[in-house]
């Protein structure tokens, strides 16, 4: 017979405004096996702890149930407490009458009722909960991290300099990610490229940290301090061992293709280096324009290179290592506009309308115009110029619902950019608003202003092209008047969505996505960095749209996250994972097929059985790699598989409690 | 059939079977025998070769016989006489791991489908299946039929059975989808309503291979004994869902109940939604299990993220 205690919290008047809490404390006396009722003004309060640790002793209680806040918030705090006594720290049951009880409710009587029940219920299920234990597994100090811009740079950098080794995994043949296509950083005006590629080589160069470039995460499988994960690297037809990165290929390359680092404004060649400060600082062969790779002819980099570095037949390669934590970097992408806004020209815009990443390219000193702003058409200098903002961000109704944070100072920095550059030049911004909170940011954005900047609160509803100039129509409405402004060049000032990788990687690493696919943190507030997926971290803007200085923050949280967990030599498991009854179990392997962490597999045993020895097959739990997701609970038929803390029959007891 | 080809059947399963348990090849011969009325037949159970002229084939093998593999093949390797019901249940076994596909021998046998001995009429299950002959066996008997309940010829005047289309296969379950929620309430409230409980279903099902089925685990308290509706309710709606995404559509549980309720058509509202929301195959048609519920898919629809 269990002796159950019963512990209901006002938490101020977060509870009790709503919930009649000495009544639940009456309701809860006259339950089955509850010997011992009590109230407490806050039970999380070192007193509460303590009243709770004192009538454990005085009445004897088996196991506790504790109403109050979700068991998200405080679940952890109450097993550490029962660590302090003799009761094992699983035999506790919270009942959630806060968020989902007095927080959702208004009516006292109608909300007392409920929480009556959510005890109730709550001491229904312990009376059946059985002690659970947890044991030690080991971590791998080694970690990994997914994308080489500056968020994964600067947390591999910090993670190295802990004393880990790190593995980079970079899909571009060279580090950087966007940053390093920048020209200038706002408020400071300093080189992007110049705080850039130092650290790019420091990461180069680092002792503990391996960068693999061209490379792609292919699958993950283990768990929190053990994961296996699958890394393929592309073919890149150089044998990094003998380049030297002398340069002669690429300068006697006969292909030119459109740079993707240079956002479509310039060339590059087939065998390239996407620019000259590239990390690793040597070529890779775009295999879908070589020539001799594809059409057998050419071959004058193997001709010409002086080390024989040169590999038309490089394959790809595969290869699974063990990690003990991840770091998820993977950055963000512009959002395709074209698609969205016809009115600003669609797929068929002029070419004077471009994006602001396309602008930094332009304004580049080692860009595709050697930083003289020339509109794309035909290489003038524009006069005047226009700068959208919001195009893709705010706008539910074509774009996407979120502001994207970063845009107000870039647009600011552009137009401050171009009327340095042009200073006889007229730079308009349509705006919706200005948003600068920030160190040194608002100052900026008053800087462009009084440069000449003319921002005109609006958006533009359609731009197009006549005589040679593109025609913007908008609106300012701080005026109440629609506006026609004729422009040289119009840069659109464009949405951050997630990378393409985004929704595949979150799905293996366990990461869920929030509903435009930014991969999600475990809490908003309390845990900005961690994900619900045990060991898998998220730096930089993969996780929600933000300017350089957050994203390096965020980085470095991360990877303190990491180093907190290496500086343990063991981990304590779950205890609340799957486990099969041999008894019931028929081996029809639904939960193997089902397991997303390939944690349950089939096994032989031979038992007694009804007098007789036999031998069959069964499933079998890995307490290492079961998460506790309960999938294979639902999915075994025969109702072997039950998850411990949660059984089918502790959730039976609790439905009955409730409707009976 | 036509009598000659039952009587050439009956005499090539006698044969065969002799012959695979007097050279030991099996322990037991699972087929039919006949019963002690007219027309009926009963399965039968052979280990001894003299006793292989009890074996009878025709029209009139009501029963699919897969899951009888179960419980014979402590005795050694079982041969079991298959139609496309009965080798899509062996399949279906193979697949649940319940059965080794080297503890069977599966003797083909072409089908036209039965008929029901009271009537003469075809019976209801073979009205609406798909797969007349074996999908797996070791060795076939006689020809496949190419077409009709006649078999013998493939004229376009018979074969409609042979090619079920979708619409006949789900014609019960359209005309209940197309009835008002109540109307549909009362139907099935009717139907449970009659429920003993038998378990004939469960019984006769090559899915049910359960240890112990929910129904009787009492410290989970799935089920309560009562004879009600609510508990007959949940009784035959828990046993859909089940097996509901391994349904191999035989039919057998439908033929099996003794109160005539109307089992195959929410086995088959499964079996068509599964179709049209996950493109699920056919069940039991190979030994590989493709049971659209019961596996884990990176691309699965994450739609409540």
């Amino acid at each position: 017979m269990s002796r159950i205690g019963v512990f209901i919290c006002h938490c101020g008047s977060n509870i009790g405004a709503t919930v009649d809490v000495p009544k639940v404390v009456e309701a809860a006396r006259t339950l089955p096996h509850v010997v011992y009722a009590d109230d407490n003004k806050y039970t999380c309060s070192d007193p509460g702890q303590q009243s709770i640790r004192d009538a454990i002793e005085e009445h004897d209680l088996d196991r506790i149930v504790i109403a109050s806040c979700s068991p998200r918030m405080h679940e952890l705090t109450f097993r550490k407490m029962l660590h302090q006594t003799r009761i094992n720290p699983y035999l506790l049951e919270i009942a959630n009458i806060r968020e989902q009880c007095s927080w959702v409710h208004k009516d006292i009587e109608a909300g007392t009722a409920k929480a009556i029940d959510l005890v109730r219920m709550a001491a229904a299920k312990i009376d059946r909960d059985t002690p659970l234990y947890t044991t030690t597994i080991p971590v791998n100090k080694r970690a990994l991290v997914i994308g080489g811009g500056i968020a994964g740079m600067q947390a591999a950098l910090d993670i190295a300099d802990a004393g880990y080794p790190v593995t980079l995994v970079e899909k571009e043949p060279s580090l950087g990610g966007k940053m390093v296509m920048l020209d200038k950083t706002f408020p400071t005006m300093d080189c992007s490229a110049c705080i850039c590629t130092p650290k790019m080589a420091e990461v180069g160069t680092h002792p503990r940290i391996e960068v693999r470039t061209c490379a792609e995460v292919e699958k993950v499988a283990g768990y929190v301090g053990n994961f296996e994960v699958t890394i393929r690297e592309a073919p890149k037809h150089v044998d990094y061992e003998l380049c030297t990165g002398c340069g002669l290929c690429e300068s006697k390359c006969p292909t030119k293709i459109t740079s993707e680092f240079d956002q479509g404004l310039g060339k590059r060649k087939a065998i390239y280096k996407p620019f000259a400060q590239a990390v690793p600082s040597k070529p890779t062969i775009d295999a879908a324009h070589c020539r001799k790779i594809n059409e057998g002819k050419c071959g004058v980099c193997e001709k010409l290179c002086p080390t024989g570095a040169i590999r038309f037949d490089d394959e790809e390669k595969r290869s699974t290592e063990t990690y003990g934590a991840i770091i998820v970097a993977i950055g963000y992408q512009l959002i395709d506009w074209a698609d969205l806004y016809g009115e600003y020209g669609g797929r068929v815009a002029s070419p004077n309308v471009i994006t602001g990443l396309q602008f930094e390219r332009l304004v580049n000193a080692s860009g595709p115009t050697e930083g003289h702003i020339q509109r794309p058409s035909d290489g003038t200098e524009p006069k005047s110029v226009v700068i959208v903002k919001c195009v893709g961000s705010r706008d539910p109704h074509k774009g996407k619902a979120y502001c994207s944070r970063a845009c107000c100072m870039y647009g600011a920095k552009h137009a401050h950019q171009y009327l340095d550059k042009v200073p006889d030049g007229r730079c308009y911004v349509f705006y919706m608003d200005v948003r600068t909170p920030g160190k040194g940011y608002d100052e900026f954005y008053m800087n462009t202003q009084r440069d000449g900047a003319v921002y005109l609160r609006g958006r533009v509803s359609k731009i197009y092209e006549q005589g040679g100039k593109l025609v913007c129509l908008g609106e300012d409405t701080l005026a109440g008047a629609t506006v026609q402004v004729e422009a040289d060049l119009v840069v659109l000032e464009t949405a951050m969505v997630p990378a393409d990788d985004a929704d595949r990687l979150g799905s293996m690493l366990g990461v869920t996505r929030d509903k435009d696919l930014w991969l999600s943190e475990a809490h908003p507030k309390l845990r900005p960095v961690e994900t619900n997926s045990g060991g898998v971290y998220l730096a930089g803007t993969c996780q929600g749209p933000k300017d350089i200085p957050d994203t390096v923050a965020q980085a470095s949280a991360a990877a303190m996250k990491v180093c907190i967990l290496f500086s343990k030599d063991e981990l304590e498991s779950n205890a609340m994972i799957a486990g099969s009854d041999v008894g019931l179990c028929n081996g029809c392997g639904a939960c193997v097929a089902i397991c997303p962490y390939q944690a349950v597999t089939l096994e032989e045993v031979t038992r007694r059985e009804n007098s007789v020895m036999v031998t069959r097959t069964v499933s079998n739990v890995n307490p290492g790699l079961c998460q506790g997701c309960g999938a294979c609970t639902v999915a075994c038929k025969p109702g072997a598989m039950d998850l411990k803390g949660f059984s089918d029959e502790q959730i039976m007891r609790e439905v009955e409690a409730l409707c009976l | 059939m036509s009598l000659s080809t039952a009587e050439a059947l009956t005499d090539a399963l006698r044969e065969e079977a002799r012959r695979l348990l007097a050279e030991g090849t099996v322990a037991v011969v699972v087929g039919w025998e006949a019963g002690r009325f007219p027309n009926q037949t009963t399965p039968a159970f052979i280990s001894d070769p003299e006793q292989a002229q009890r074996l009878v084939y025709g029209d009139y093998c009501v029963n699919t016989l897969a899951k009888y593999a179960l419980g014979e093949k402590a005795a050694g390797k079982v041969a079991v006489c298959v139609r496309g019901c009965d080798s899509r249940g062996i399949n279906r076994m193979i697949a649940d791991n319940q059965l080794l596909r080297d503890e069977v021998y599966l003797l083909g046998l072409p089908c036209s489908g039965m008929k029901d001995p009271a009537t003469g009429s075809l019976l209801m299950k073979c009205r609406t299946c798909t797969e007349h002959d074996a999908v797996t066996y070791d060795v076939l008997l006689g020809p496949a039929t190419a077409a009709g309940h006649d078999g013998a010829s493939a004229d376009s005047s018979a074969g409609d059975s042979e090619h079920v289309s979708d619409e006949q296969r789900f014609t019960a379950v359209l005309g209940i989808e197309e009835m008002a929620p109540e109307k549909r309430r009362a139907l099935f409230d009717a139907a449970f309503n009659k429920c003993i409980r038998c378990y004939a279903c469960r019984k006769s099902c090559p899915c049910c291979t359960c240890r112990e089925c929910f129904v009787d685990q009492l410290r989970a308290g799935w089920q309560g004994k009562q004879n009600n509706l609510a508990e007959n309710r949940f009784y035959n709606i828990t046993r859909v869902f089940h097996i509901g995404d391994r349904c191999i559509e035989c039919g057998e549980c439908e033929r099996a109940c003794p109160m005539g309720l109307p089992l195959m058509a929410l086995n088959r509202k499964m079996v068509k939604d599964l179709k049209s929301l996950f493109n699920a195959d056919d069940a039991g048609m190979t030994e590989e299990n493709s049971a659209a519920l019961g596996r884990y898919d990176l691309g699965d629809l994450e739609e409540f993220m």
